[in-house]
């Protein structure tokens, strides 16, 4: 458990928060062997801003999920914040998860009975925040992204601009180092997404999040500092 | 969740806020929630009844061992099981209760008895038909296990004068003399005058589904009944034998029989022309009737809990991969399997428990109507509740758990796709 408030320890800017060493995962589905990805070795450093792009099933998604840890390669090492995560349990896993990384997702995946308020809460209930403490942050965060009047509504009354801005919220209620979006602009129109985006570059430049952005968009991508191109389940250019 | 030992405040604590995420789950989902509470409440109200009336028939034989005593048997003239044709139900006598006095071992008290039925009772101008009035010899309270609430027993002079006196019943004292004491006064039994010397204490015990209560009784000497009403002197009706120990009444029981099959002659193959009743054969008598309720009752409490259970285990499978985003998604941010089971069995457990608590009152309303109907004797005892409450229990774990597992085992990436059944 000391391990973990290493792993969620600040890094330095600049210092790598990722190293991929030659990852690859491969599926076995019906005795044949996909490979989704091989091979990919790739450095992001604490404070950076990247898109992740690639046309679909190029293994873009396994990527994001492997760095999530939503997913464990198959082969090769993944180092978050220096320590190995090969060497973690599932549930070590889901702790680094819930302290280290906050995730935006295509659909939101908002729980659709609960609040907005409750929705931005939820990761803060597996945490060690105490309840006051984290009632407050949620509060603050509703603010920063324009929604406090919005608090009680439910998902269903909202529009996808204001959820995903609820789901952006979410991620940021644990105060995580990197925040992980897998299609963040999908389902919403060029004026939100920008909004979107622009929210994530605000997290980026003011809060010192790194950022990563998994997009087949390219104004979605012209967001980031840094594009990793994926091709073919390895890294084309990064 | 993860060693939570190491940290019991942050288990708590967590474990704590899964309990308000499954509070605020059920809300969401009312109409299913209240399905598995109606079901669970079916069952547990089967239970509730089953077990009060198993628990008032069991009072109501320790009433009427204890009435009749464990000591003691009677014994009646003729085979009142079998009947035979033409069977003389006047076999016992005086010579048989001399003999069983002197010669059968262990028993220390023999009373014979006889009884009229349906005889007026008058004091003043009130009036009050009893349906019994028994005669009996010395020490028949005492005998009886009935003690006195004012007066005296029927004493051996008594017996041996055929005096006019009496025993009398509550019910009848009630009737006649209201709050007064009916001791000294003389009433009139049929047209016999006679004083009242004892007063029985209130039994309140109805026998086997009549609504006559034993209370509503008159007890005189056997003597003065038999000469008084003009009854045969040889024979009596009954004769209650009380022994030392209760432990051989069985042997008691052969002894007694093999005594008066020797008294009455009859050869081995001929049939006794006298009945032998114990607590035991009482019982066996009175509880014949709701036994079969009964075992009806345990059977469909047992399937309704069973199909209480189904219910559950079948709407939460549906909930689970109803809601497999939101299971995938709370993995994702950082819920442990174990957190995520609980929360499943926490709500499979607020539903039981809910269902237990309706089901109880439906049980007590549904019982009330039934002793109300006279079908059952029901006592309700906090042992009711905590059946309930570990049926509750039991069908949320038993019932619950493989949903909850399956929940806590589904793959974040998958959940989120919303496949990977």
């Amino acid at each position: 458990m000391t391990a973990h408030k290493e792993a969620a320890g600040r890094p330095a800017p600049g210092q790598a928060l990722i190293e991929l060493a030659d990852v690859g995962r491969t599926y076995v589905m019906a005795e044949t062997t996909h490979a989704v990805l091989a091979g990919v070795t790739l450095s992001i450093a604490a404070g950076e801003f990247a898109a992740v792009m690639g046309p679909s099933g190029s293994g873009k998604s396994t990527l994001l999920h492997i760095l999530g840890l939503l997913d464990r390669p198959t082969s090769g090492s993944y180092r978050l914040a220096g320590r190995d995560t090969g060497e973690l349990s599932d549930d070590d896993l889901s702790r680094l998860r819930n302290r280290a990384i906050g995730f935006v997702f295509q659909s939101f995946y908002l729980v659709p009975y609960a609040t907005a308020l409750d929705n931005v809460l939820l990761p803060g209930l597996y945490s060690d925040m105490p309840g006051s403490v984290l009632r407050r942050r949620g509060e603050e965060l509703l603010a920063q992204v324009g929604l406090t009047a919005q608090a009680g509504h439910k998902p269903s009354q909202l529009s996808g601009g204001q959820q995903q801005r609820v789901a952006l919220a979410r991620a940021l209620i644990n105060d995580p180092d990197l925040i992980l979006a897998d299609e963040p602009t999908g389902q919403l129109d060029s004026a939100t997404s920008a909004e979107i985006m622009g929210l994530l570059a605000t997290v980026n430049r003011e809060a010192g999040k790194t950022v990563i952005v998994v997009t087949h968009d390219q104004s979605t991508a012209a967001y980031a500092r840094r594009q990793i191109l994926v091709h073919d389940g390895r890294v084309a250019k990064s | 969740m993860t060693a939570a030992w190491r940290n019991p405040s942050r288990a708590l604590r967590t474990l704590w806020r899964i309990q308000r995420m499954a509070v605020l789950a059920l809300c969401a989902h009312k109409a299913r929630s209240l399905f598995v509470v109606a079901a669970v409440a079916m069952g547990v109200a089967a239970l509730t009844v089953i077990v009060a009336s198993v628990d008032g028939a069991r009072r109501k034989a320790l009433e009427i061992v204890e009435f009749f005593g464990p000591d003691a048997v009677m014994v009646l003239g003729g085979d009142i099981e079998n009947r035979p044709v033409g069977q003389r139900v006047y076999t016992l006598t005086w010579a048989d209760a001399r003999a069983v006095a002197r010669s059968l071992p262990g028993a220390y008290a023999v009373l014979p008895m006889r009884s009229i039925r349906n005889i007026t009772l008058r004091y003043g101008n009130q009036n009050h038909e009893s349906p019994v009035v028994v005669g009996a010899t010395e020490n028949y309270a005492s005998t009886w296990n009935w003690p006195l609430a004012e007066g005296r027993d029927l004493s051996e002079e008594d017996v041996a004068h055929g005096a006019k006196v009496a025993l009398i019943g509550d019910e009848p004292a009630r009737q006649l003399f209201g709050d007064a004491s009916p001791l000294g006064r003389t009433i009139l039994v049929k047209n016999l005058p006679v004083q009242i010397v004892g007063r029985l204490a209130y039994r309140g015990l109805s026998g086997g589904g009549s609504d006559v209560t034993i209370d509503d009784r008159i007890i005189m000497p056997i003597t003065t009944l038999t000469q008084r009403f003009n009854l045969d002197r040889k024979y009596f009706r009954g004769l209650r034998v009380k022994f030392h120990d209760p432990d051989l009444i069985d042997v008691h029981k052969d002894n007694l029989r093999a005594l008066l099959r020797h008294l009455h002659k009859l050869g081995p193959t001929e049939p006794d022309d006298f009945t032998i009743l114990s607590a035991s054969e009482i019982l066996k008598f009175l509880t014949a009737f709701t036994g079969g309720l009964v075992a009806f009752l345990g059977v469909t409490a047992g399937v309704a809990i069973v199909v209480g259970g189904f219910v559950l285990a079948n709407l939460m499978f549906l909930s689970v991969s109803e809601r497999k985003t939101e299971i995938g998604l709370r993995k994702a941010v950082g819920a442990s399997g174990a957190a995520i089971a609980a929360q499943f069995l926490s709500e499979a457990l607020y539903l039981t428990v809910a269902g237990a608590f309706c089901g109880v009152g439906l049980g007590v309303a549904l019982g009330e109507s039934l002793s109300r109907l006279g079908l059952l004797q029901l006592r309700l005892s906090p042992k009711v509740f905590v059946l309930s409450l570990v049926a509750a229990l039991s069908i949320a774990l038993v019932f619950g758990l493989k949903p909850a597992r399956k929940a806590a085992a589904m793959d974040p990436i998958e959940a989120l796709r919303g496949g990977g059944d």
